[in-house]
């Protein structure tokens, strides 16, 4: 995560925050759980030869059913022989043949999904359509004709399955891959002249990696189900013990001695459970769905105070009536417990008709800044002190549904990258009129009149065909547009754009940035504009914030901060907009983000 | 619940003997929980190939009697009395058979009920390549004397023949469908007292059969019966308790104690099938070390018979050493103690026939009949003397061609019925054929059989038990235990067992009263 | 729309000829004997090569086939080998059994599976929780135990079902309810648990999108985002893994229709494919196939609807 482009790695799953997987699995209670119980299991199966060194088919039938014995904790099964030892012995058939159908499953699907996805072209199509083939056989007919074949062993079913379900592999590197294609950094290396098989190895199979050991697990899961199931209809291992067919030994005589079930079932179910628990640790953890939202590890904010700032209301007193943020912190939870302050007491304020700019790097804590205004801090974020008043109205502890009355129609948002922000299921029109008719309760051709009259208004030149269209149907910049027609459809007092134009191009900024002054000048508004952009700061706003690492360094007006500026961190970001810093990657939703 | 092996034997029992080999296919009964009193519902594991009588086989019976009238009835005790053919007479030197014929009956379209019909259904049966085809081989010529007459002229005397007549071999359909191919497979029809009801019979899984309008014979006491088809004997215990089955036959000892569990479930034994180590290898084609008589009486003294019948059976049955039951006139109550358990003594005589090292033995595994429990104590006790005992699992798509066709195997473990007809056990199990696969024979043997052969049972019986006898000692056979299988009903329905068969004929069912 | 739906066909029917043949291969392999099968032990090799002559078993697998697909593409698929029996006829016997399954799991777990889901994706937390183990416990447990406890508790100790059979939809509307309860419950413990897991992913991924932010931002109540816009992104990939479930019910329901006694596609398949009756098990192929083909399209549609973007002109 270097420090010119910060915040373009984050969210993908990629090397840097794979490092403490394993450390955060094992932090993860279910994960520590499963991990041991499958590692417990494995090597009970493992050392069966050493555990119980008698043969899994010594069987005397005078033991039948006996119960526990010296030498036989578990005591015996229907043909008495040993219960634990046919455990064991069995684990090592059923599991072994799961690690097959894996290994089988993975030998396939991987590589052609990677060289699918990576390639795309006709080899996709073709690994597609074969994929989509398989998918269609009928697995039954399969697994019996290939036994018919092959002959009644375990392996064979477990290579067939493998073969079955290699496309659920396929399919999902496949997938990923070709998302990542075009990513900033594998176009990076491309750039770089890195080979494909280089390109591949070091970014796109670190990418794959993690939901590929989810699907492992889950995969493992079936494969042991399948197998027990298939036992029980006779289609089994033959005389090689695996679960399934004590389980289903078991069964045969369940009238006599039920509890025979017990050692077979457990086995299965806390294998299984194990697998799908640790699926889901892994996911937890590799893919940040947990419930405790991981943060983004960064260096430890400088223990600095805060400049003297000149211009800023400091203090209690002269507190701006639109917006006014004072010893604002927030604060994150962290995976392991405790919390992590990434805001660390801002105080701005906003007046009605007044463009203020916050500025600073990715990662400076400005858009935790903007989302505290709006209450819609990510998950596990909360503002942790401070206070804000909208309005005069405080709204730190305020019950949620006051604050979601004064979204929209008092504090309005405008996003940074557009097209993520428009829901790609519904019509860019419907998605004006459900807030208006929401938040201000009129009709359906009232909301549609006004939603077109707000298209003409932020310049789309077909407002009715707009209106008609999917978000993937218009371009980021139209996009943008409706988003801003969005924020202004009820009306709003504050304005709050996080970095409006970032994603757009050059020409599109201008016209954008064009529009929000009007916008401004022509209602009124107050407007919190974030952004890294001083260019952006020095066409568009009254006054400045400077933040570093969570901190406001300096405030003033546009002309004071940029022409004039008193800390050295500014004079660093005046300097670095020569070498035009590349625009930050799309927000990412799997990640707390903390710029 | 191993289903596939299931079918393996049922393919089995159905390609097997007619009566004799009751296999593994089971019939039961049950009644729907909508069906009025006049109903009754029979849940199997049967599965019959086709409803066309030359296809029929001793287990799937059931479904051909509701149909098809043989031309001799069987009764429950074995007995033989009037059905189609109303008296029936031997000749001097018992190689003719006169059958005469019940006039009057006439088939569905029409067409009547003659000698004719007769021989147009028995040679037909007879070149039609069914499994039970074999059952009319001594049969020479039918002779049409007039239209209530026919004889059968037979090549050599036969005693089972008229235990034919009373099974697949005479069963007739009505000669007017011949000629339209495939169609009694799915469309049978005969002169029985039910018709097969098209609409609510879906081919391997329900047939429904409906009272016959204007049958010749005595009325059946239900109006409809259903015959269920069921792969595992779990479903058809439950659905006997929960009131979807009235009446089945359970075999496995589990679910016999299930069913018995439930206070309405009524239940009668009845012992027909014994389980076995068919040894067809005498001659040593496969496995060269059973040529010598002392290696297979060596198996018989491995095996630990009554372990297996209190572990395997629950003591469910009866330990024997002969393949005769007791209602033949062969049997002889004291051979089945004859072999003991006596590894020691079996050790010994694998020493005695040069087997010090012992020799290995590889057999067919059909999982339905070889359970677990089975498999491993065979392994146990034969190891014990040093037979090392290889079990092959086959099932039903490679089943028969792995035994009967690759001749793969010296021996088979099969559940196999007892016929009370003495000369119906020979045939099967003596007599070149199936489970003699290799025609062995010996001098014993070859004496004995034409004495046998040209007589009733009753009065060959010392030849009958001196081959008896003599098949015991010389260790044909290792036959573990006669199993008790048991007819259990809902309480609803009388059940009673068929002589001859494990599964009841389509008559022996009534109301309770 | 149409022309989507007329390129897919064709691609089905493609694939539906593929299948055939790598079927009918895969079948001919394994030497099952179908006449010394039909005929036993005690036929002579002679008439057991006849009665395989007159089955066209004596042609080679090529010729073989080129005769079945001759047939089969004017729908006739001959008659079982073993049975005499119409195929498709039997098929159509045993269809209605499996539908009813297949269709019965698919709304108990569509709505369960959604309700669930989404409550623990919104909610996280303690629903969250038991959502979870609810999955794993669904998941761990071999899907034969569930079924025979289900059994066990419901309809030999209790009474409430019947333990066994199956009655026709046209037969009693109640008699068909009460028999395929059990077997339907039974399946959907299972698929309930892998799809409320699938919506619960989705839903979590799908609060975390940008849009939904801005909505909140929007100042729309919760409810009004969860179930218009969460929602409706989370289906898509939910509907995938239903629809793939659905199709799964073909082949796999096959330990529940043992143990109720169904007379189902499943035991169908498994019985006849044991025995080598190629007739049956390719018109059961071809039955699947189609089915996987058909559910595949509307899913596509469905998700097409749900989501503009995927979305093929």
């Amino acid at each position: 995560m270097s420090e010119s482009t910060p915040a373009a790695l984050p969210s993908a799953p990629g090397p840097v925050r794979r490092a403490g997987a394993a450390r955060l699995l094992l932090a993860h209670p279910l994960g520590l759980v499963s991990a041991i119980v499958l590692a417990a299991v494995v090597a009970g199966v493992l050392l069966a030869p050493v555990l119980s060194p008698q043969d899994p088919d010594v069987s005397n039938l005078r033991d039948a059913f006996g119960g526990p014995a010296a030498g036989h904790p578990l005591g015996f099964d229907s043909a008495g022989r040993d219960i634990l030892t046919r455990l064991l012995h069995g684990g090592r058939n059923t599991l072994g043949g799961a690690v097959i159908a894996l290994a089988v499953a993975l030998a396939l699907g991987v590589p052609s999904g990677l060289l699918a996805g990576y390639r795309g072209g006709r080899f996709d199509s073709a690994a597609g359509w074969v994929v989509n083939l398989v998918m269609a056989l009928p697995a039954m007919v399969v697994l019996l004709a290939s036994r018919a074949i092959l002959g009644p062993t375990v392996w064979v079913l477990m290579v067939v399955l493998g073969f079955l379900v290699a496309p659920v592999f396929f399919r999902l590197v496949r997938g990923i891959v070709a998302n990542v294609r075009n990513e900033l950094y594998v176009d990076a290396a491309k750039v770089s002249g890195l080979r494909d098989r280089r390109i591949v190895a070091r970014h796109v199979l670190i990418v794959v990696r993690a939901p590929i050991i989810i699907q492992v697990a889950l995969v493992s899961g079936i494969a042991v189900g399948l197998q027990a199931g298939l036992e029980f209809l006779g289609i089994g291992s033959g005389d090689t013990p695996t679960w399934g067919a004590m389980l289903n030994e078991a069964f045969k005589n369940i009238q006599r001695a039920p509890l025979l079930m017990l050692w077979p079932g457990l086995a299965l179910g806390l294998t299984n459970g194990a697998l799908v628990l640790l699926a889901a640790a892994l996911r937890d953890v590799l893919e940040d769905r947990g419930a405790a939202p991981a943060v983004r590890r960064r260096r430890a904010p400088a223990p600095e105070a805060p400049r003297g700032t000149d211009g800023t209301p400091a203090g209690a007193g002269g507190r701006a009536r639109l917006l006014s943020v004072r010893d604002l912190a927030v604060s994150y939870a962290l995976p392991g417990g405790g919390e992590r302050e990434v805001v660390h007491g801002v105080d701005l304020d906003v007046r009605a008709g007044e463009i203020v700019g916050l500025v600073g790097e990715s990662g400076s804590g400005k858009t935790q800044t903007a989302f505290s205004i709006l209450g819609i801090l990510p998950e596990g974020g909360r503002v942790s002190r401070g206070s804000i008043t909208v309005e005069g109205q405080e709204i730190v502890g305020m019950p949620e549904r006051r604050h979601r009355a004064l979204r929209g129609d008092v504090v309005a948002y405008v996003p940074q990258e557009p097209m993520s922000n428009l829901d790609p299921a519904f019509t860019v029109g419907s998605q004006l009129v459900e807030p208006m008719r929401c938040k201000l309760g009129i009709s359906r051709a009232e909301a549609t009149r006004r939603a077109l009259d707000l298209l003409s208004l932020v310049e789309i030149a077909d407002p009715r065909r707009t209106f008609g269209s999917y978000p993937h149907e218009i371009s980021g910049g139209m996009a943008q547009r409706v988003l801003i027609a969005g924020a202004m459809s009820c009306d709003p007092r504050l304005l709050i754009a996080d970095e409006p134009t970032t994603a757009l191009d050059v020409m599109v900024q201008a016209e954008v940035l064009g529009l929000l002054r009007r916008l401004q000048r022509e209602r009124g508004l107050g407007v919190l504009l974030v952004t890294h952009n001083l260019g952006v700061v020095a066409d568009l706003c009254d006054r400045v914030a400077v933040m570093k690492q969570g901190r406001i360094v300096e405030t003033g007006t546009a002309e004071q901060v940029l022409h004039a500026p008193g800390d050295p961190y500014t004079q660093r970001l005046l300097g670095a907009v020569l070498d035009d810093v590349p625009a930050r990657g799309p927000w990412r939703p799997s990640n707390a983000e903390v710029s | 619940m191993k289903k596939s092996a299931r079918v393996a034997i049922a393919a089995l029992a159905l390609l097997a003997a007619p009566t004799v080999l009751a296999g593994c296919s089971d019939s039961g009964g049950g009644a729907a929980p909508d069906s009025g009193p006049k109903a009754l519902s029979i849940a199997t594991m049967t599965l019959p190939q086709s409803l066309d009588p030359k296809d029929a086989s001793g287990s799937a019976l059931p479904f051909f009697q509701a149909v098809y009238d043989t031309l001799v009835k069987r009764e429950p005790d074995g007995s033989y009395s009037p059905m189609l053919a109303t008296e029936w007479k031997y000749n001097e030197d018992l190689t003719e058979l006169a059958l005469t014929l019940r006039s009057g009956v006439k088939f569905d379209d029409g067409t009547p009920f003659d000698a004719e019909a007769v021989k147009a259904n028995m040679e037909r049966f007879r070149k039609g390549g069914g499994a039970q085809a074999k059952t009319l081989n001594d049969v020479k010529t039918i002779k049409v004397v007039d239209a209530a007459h026919v004889t059968l002229e037979l090549a050599q005397p036969n005693p089972a023949m008229l235990f034919y007549l009373s099974d697949a071999a005479g069963l007739m359909a009505n000669p007017a469908d011949f000629a339209k191919g495939d169609a009694l497979k799915t469309k049978p029809s005969g002169t029985g007292p039910y018709d097969l009801d098209q609409n609510l019979t879906f081919i391997g899984t329900r047939w429904t059969f409906t009272r016959a309008p204007g049958y010749w014979g005595a009325r059946l006491p239900y109006d409809t019966v259903t015959i269920n088809y069921f792969d595992n004997e779990t479903a058809i215990v439950n659905g006997l308790k929960t009131g979807q089955v009235n009446a089945a036959l359970i075999q496995d000892a589990d679910q016999q104690i299930s069913a018995e569990s439930d206070p309405k479930v009524k239940s009668t034994k009845q012992e027909f099938d014994f389980q076995g180590l068919v040894l067809f290898d005498r001659g040593g084609m496969v496995t060269p070390e059973l040529r010598d008589p002392r290696v297979r009486q060596a198996l018989n003294y491995a095996i630990d018979r009554k372990t297996m019948l209190e572990k395997i059976r629950q003591n469910r049955g009866e330990i024997t050493n002969q393949v005769f039951g007791p209602s033949t006139a062969a049997y002889k109550p004291e051979l089945d103690g004859h072999y003991s358990h006596d590894p020691a003594k079996a050790r010994e005589l694998l020493k005695e026939a040069g087997l010090g090292g012992g020799f290995t033995l590889k057999l067919p595994r059909i999982a339905a009949i070889v359970s677990d429990a089975l498999a491993a104590s065979l392994q146990a006790d034969l190891g014990a003397v040093g037979i090392k005992l290889s079990w092959e699992d086959v099932d039903a798509g490679s089943a028969i061609k792995r035994i009967f066709t690759d001749r793969a195997f010296s021996g088979l473990v099969m559940n196999i019925g007892q016929s009370s007809t003495d000369w119906v056990v020979v045939g099967e199990l003596v007599l070149p054929g199936a489970f003699n696969m290799f025609g062995y024979t010996d001098d014993t043997v070859k004496e004995l059989l034409p004495k046998i052969q040209g007589r009733d049972a009753q009065a060959a019986k010392a030849e009958l038990q001196a081959l008896n006898e003599h098949l015991v000692k010389d260790g044909w056979f290792v036959p573990f235990y006669r199993m008790t299988f048991l007819h259990v009903s809902d309480g609803t329905v009388t059940i009673t067992p068929q002589d001859g068969m494990a599964v009841p004929s389509i008559y022996n069912y009534a109301p309770a009263k | 729309m149409l022309s989507f739906i007329a390129r897919r066909t064709a691609a089905g029917a493609v694939l539906l000829f593929v299948i055939s043949f790598l079927s009918y291969t895969l079948l001919s392999i394994p030497d099952t004997d179908v006449g010394r099968q039909l005929l036993g032990q005690g036929a002579s090799q002679d008439l057991v090569d006849a009665r395989n002559a007159a089955l066209g078993l004596d042609r080679p697998t090529a010729v073989q086939y080129a005769d079945w697909l001759a047939h089969a593409v004017r729908g006739d698929f001959g008659t079982s080998w073993f049975s005499g029996e119409n195929v498709m006829r039997a098929i159509a016997n045993r269809l209605p059994v499996t539908i009813s399954l297949m269709v019965g799991v698919t709304l108990v777990t569509a709505v369960l599976a959604f309700g669930l889901g989404v409550w623990a994706g919104v909610r996280r937390g303690a629903v969250d929780r038991f959502v979870q183990v609810f999955a794993v416990v669904g998941y761990a447990l071999p899907a034969f135990l569930v079924t025979l406890v289900i059994v066990l508790v419901f309809a030999v100790h209790l009474r409430w079902f019947p333990a066994i059979g199956y009655v026709g939809l046209t037969e009693s509307f109640t008699g068909w309810l009460s028999t395929v309860t059990l077997p339907v419950v039974s399946l959907a413990v299972v698929s309930v648990a892998g799809v409320a897991q699938q919506v619960r992913g989705s839903v979590i991924d799908v609060m975390r999108q940008d849009y939904v932010r801005t909505l909140r931002a929007r100042g729309l109540p919760p409810w009004r985002i969860i179930l218009r816009h969460v929602v409706r992104n989370a289906s898509a990939p939910a509907l995938a893994v239903l629809g793939m479930q659905f199709v799964g019910m073909l082949g796999g329901a096959v330990l529940v229709e043992q143990i109720f006694g169904l007379p189902g596609i499943g035991s169908m398949t498994v019985n006849y494919t044991t025995r080598g009756d190629i007739p049956v098990i390719m018109a059961l192929v071809m039955v699947s196939v189609t089915v996987v083909i058909v559910i595949n399209l509307v899913v596509d549609i469905l998700i097409g609807w749900l989501n503009p973007k995927a979305r093929i002109a």
